[in-house]
């Protein structure tokens, strides 16, 4: 569950919103607050007015997993597996539970491959996997994406859409400017000029938008 | 006007590019999975990287433009105004062309990622190059600011236009398809008749071509109004 109560950060104001669904997509223009509500949530941020509790608890207490927009702007190691190994590292886990924390997320995301090289020989789509990687190596209770799909071609896209599916997180919160993604998901919030204008059921939202070029193109072609 | 790849041959690491063709005038869309090779052989292309063997060979192309992925690597001044005018152009008629009036003052890194796109691309338009490569021109853009991005490229009159995309739902009409794949272009050919045979087609193409349809272009309306002729 996530309760939201008189949020104001920035150009955000959501006066009450509450979401009890599996898999949420955020979606809305550029510049409509999309980034800046999905930091709240994930307790990267502190805002500025009002509450917001994931699972009953403030971000801040809960397990969060992070993926941006540019992984190569956020990975913070030069070695693969030192950037997935952060996550367990930074909780002060031993260095056998790191060990396998780290091999089952590589497992999961299916690039054990890639944990002996240097971040920077990998390519972008790479780089995203393992940031991915780095989000789920302790199992997060909610998992954040920010456009993580924005540099992906569809096969990796797809990949990060199964790994997703399959983990264990109550919660996904995803943003993205695919609206064939956002179609997917349980529920869907459309954002814009900082407000919450739409949400519901991906049904509810797109038909809603059915004028505008945010309604799915598969959607389109079908109808 | 065109630019020949003479069985151009470029390796870095375990990674080889190898390509063949010819891009005439008009609109073409190299598209391909991130990591294929698309933005190498733009550099190629540009002649920013020189390939192996084989060769890139302009014929009356006197002018060529790069427009790289992540528009804020190419902001070179503190105002918007200033940054047009590093282009040699007019800050007013850019400025009307990108809807960004008002704005000459603001330092560019204070535009959105959309009006930052919008600034580099009327730029290029503008210059209006005769070769004019643009990589990844739609990525982290909602689907306004790449339907306005499409209104620019399509808005160019003559001349040699690249793009280098994995965009799957807003495209601009093009002339010719091409696809990377592991280091390796291909030439899919002139639209439409290169439409059936392309292996990245976007979802509602591909589900149109199933259908039995044949969309004259690759949008998003060219496959819905194939789809209304087939479903009469």
């Amino acid at each position: 569950m996530i309760d939201i109560v008189d949020l104001r950060h920035r150009l955000v104001d959501i006066p009450y919103l509450t979401v009890d669904a599996r898999h949420i997509a955020v979606i809305g223009p550029n510049g409509s607050g999309k980034t800046t509500l999905l930091s709240v949530c994930a307790g990267i941020e502190e805002p500025r007015a009002g509450t917001v509790r994931l699972l009953r608890r403030p971000p801040s207490a809960v397990k969060v997993g992070w993926v941006g927009e540019f992984p190569e702007r956020t990975l913070l190691f030069s070695r693969v597996y030192d950037e997935i190994a952060s996550t367990p590292r930074f909780r002060h886990y031993p260095c056998r539970e790191t060990d396998e924390k780290v091999g089952a997320a590589a497992v999961k995301v299916g690039i054990p491959h890639l944990l002996g090289k240097k971040v920077s020989a990998l390519s972008g789509g790479e780089k995203a996997l393992v940031a991915l990687a780095a989000a789920c190596a302790d199992d997060p209770e909610v998992l954040v994406l920010d456009e993580a799909d924005s540099h992906l071609d569809a096969g990796t896209a797809e990949r990060v859409y199964r790994v997703v599916q399959e983990s264990t997180a109550a919660h996904v919160l995803w943003c993205t400017q695919s609206m064939d993604t956002a179609a997917g998901a349980d529920y869907v919030l459309f954002m814009e000029g900082g407000l919450v204008r739409h949400h519901g059921t991906p049904e509810e939202v797109f038909s809603a938008l059915e004028e505008t070029c945010f309604y799915p193109t598969m959607w389109r072609v079908l109808r | 006007m065109r630019v020949d790849l003479e069985d151009l041959v470029f390796s870095r690491g375990s990674f080889t590019l190898r390509g063949s063709g010819t891009f005439g005038a008009g609109v073409h869309l190299v598209s391909g999975p991130v990591g294929s090779g698309k933005s190498t052989l733009a550099l190629l292309l540009a002649e920013l990287l020189r390939p192996g063997t084989g060769a890139v060979r302009r014929h009356d192309v006197l002018s060529a433009l790069l427009l790289l992925q992540f528009p804020e690597h190419h902001i070179t001044c503190p105002t918007v105004a200033e940054e047009v005018r590093s282009w040699g152009l007019a800050p007013d008629d850019v400025l009307l062309r990108a809807d960004l009036l008002r704005r000459g003052d603001d330092d560019p890194f204070h535009l959105s990622r959309g009006e930052l796109r919008r600034l580099t691309l009327a730029c290029a338009v503008m210059r209006n190059p005769d070769l004019l490569m643009l990589d990844e021109p739609f990525s982290s853009l909602d689907c306004v600011a790449k339907r306005e991005a499409c209104r620019m490229i399509e808005g160019r009159g003559a001349g040699i236009t690249i793009i280098f995309s994995h965009e799957r739902a807003v495209l601009p009409r093009v002339d010719a398809v091409w696809e990377m794949e592991d280091g390796a272009l291909t030439a899919r050919g002139s639209v439409p008749d290169a439409i059936p045979s392309w292996r990245h087609a976007p979802p509602y193409l591909a589900y149109a071509l199933r259908e039995g349809a044949r969309p004259e272009n690759i949008r998003l309306s060219d496959a819905r109004e194939a789809l209304c002729r087939t479903r009469g």
